[in-house]
């Protein structure tokens, strides 16, 4: 029991989430190119993944080598783990649009499939109220600073 | 195009008074008009792609309407708005709202509104990520990826010049339908071309703004994560490249500059404070 509750209280870095690496890749001992390479990963290879460092991610190999590997060679759920089931949303929110005789209730919450946007009527008095919460370019520029975002220069790619 | 043919009909039909024809037909404003069937798309000016954004924004909202929390579309329009002064169309009218909807979506309306779900939103864990995603859906504006489809796909229902008249006169009678069949491309979705150069601009747009440049390949892992089959995911799966294809594109073009600005701040915690169930 105690020691469940210690693992309850683990912070989430821990290695815990399950992912693989999608080609071979080094598994750097730092989150660094230049740092020493623990191993060389195979494609596929199955890791249990952890915290991020810049572009990096710490994981471990099932046969127990801990180190860092680039996030995008990393894809989350491992094999076969991806059918996580349905996240049941969006048919809780159909059913409760669609009455007892199966028309459709104009009250609450749509869904917003292809059926709803392909026959949208106009709704004016929603794009008004969307329109008054517009924030103006200094504003935005106040609350980026609030949120030490430093503005950088940066060129689109060709 | 019809007065083209009809031009050229006329000018078959009597040889002998061709030069008669000619001096009378005008031959200038027959040619203009061919050529406008051709390259319509960039003469669009800007504030007609606002007046037709406009119209499109309006059906988006009548098929969803907006989350009823002040507090969440203000915050969505600051953020979105200082990544928009970091590009080249700092002053169009930019609007930013958070829809209704369970389902993980985004869209870009012409003219500067920019709408993402409150599924997907829920489904975020940064700033940063949100920022990733509204600054992809801003570049498919700055380069006019819906309208360009909209023109493509108007073509073929709306001869040429009902379609220039639908585009520049709110009360042409074609005008309505062009705008049905603009908010139609949402269930439709774009060129994948267009799609992979939006996540290209977005990753730029974000490092632009001071964010974390890993927030648009987080929610990519997010949704690469979940089922496919998931139901909330149909539409955008149906839209878009699958988020493997578009990581992969990322990781091929884009790993310079994602690592250059990797460790900008991703702001988890003022996201928290502000996404939170009020």
């Amino acid at each position: 029991m105690k020691l469940a509750l210690l693992l309850l209280l683990l912070p989430l870095s821990v290695l815990a989430e399950p992912a693989q690496v999608i080609r071979a890749t080094p598994l750097q001992k730092e989150p660094a190119t230049d740092a020493a390479r623990v191993a060389e990963l195979a494609e596929n290879t199955p890791v249990d993944a952890g915290e991020r460092s810049g572009g990096w991610i710490r994981v471990r190999t099932q046969a127990g080598a801990e180190g860092w590997v680039k996030l995008l060679a990393l894809r989350y759920g491992g094999p076969g783990a991806a059918r996580r089931g349905d996240s049941g949303l969006a048919q809780a929110f159909s059913a409760a649009r669609t009455g007892s005789s199966g028309t459709q209730v104009t009250t609450g919450v749509r869904g917003l499939e292809a059926e709803q946007i392909a026959a949208a009527r106009p709704n004016l008095a929603e794009l008004n109220r969307m329109q008054s919460y517009a924030a103006s370019r200094d504003a935005s520029a106040a609350f980026a600073d609030k949120g030490r975002l430093r503005r950088q220069s940066v060129e689109y790619p060709k | 195009m019809r007065a083209l043919l009809l031009a050229l009909a006329a000018l078959a039909a009597t040889p002998a008074q061709a030069q008669f024809n000619l001096r009378n037909l005008d031959i200038n404003r027959v040619l203009d008009t061919a050529k406008n069937v051709g390259k319509a798309v960039t003469d669009i000016s800007e504030p007609d792609e606002i007046a037709i954004g406009r119209d499109m924004a309006a059906r988006l909202l009548g098929a969803a309407p907006l989350a009823a929390d002040a507090e969440l579309q203000r915050y969505v329009n600051q953020v979105g708005r200082w990544l928009a002064s970091q590009t080249e169309r700092p002053d169009l009218p930019w609007h930013f709202g958070v829809l209704e909807a369970p389902q993980l979506n985004a869209f870009a309306v012409p003219g500067g509104t920019i709408f993402v779900t409150r599924g997907l939103v829920q489904r975020m864990r940064s700033e940063a990520e949100l920022a990733g995603v509204l600054a992809h859906e801003i570049a498919h504006v700055l380069r006019k990826h819906h309208l360009k489809a909209i023109q493509k796909g108007a073509q073929a229902s709306l001869a040429g010049e009902a379609l220039n008249q639908a585009l520049r006169d709110q009360r042409s009678p074609a005008r309505d339908k062009l705008a049905a069949l603009g908010t139609e491309m949402y269930t439709r979705g774009l060129d994948r071309g267009d799609e992979l150069e939006a996540d290209r601009l977005g990753v730029v747009i974000a490092a632009r703004a001071g964010y974390d440049s890993y927030g648009l390949p987080g929610v990519l892992q997010t949704l690469q994560a979940m089922n496919a089959e998931d139901s909330a995911l149909a539409l955008m799966f149906k839209t878009h490249p699958s988020p493997a294809d578009r990581l992969g594109a990322l990781a091929e073009k884009m790993q310079p500059t994602l690592d250059a600005y990797a460790a900008q701040p991703q702001l988890r915690e003022r996201f928290a404070a502000e996404t939170r169930a009020r």
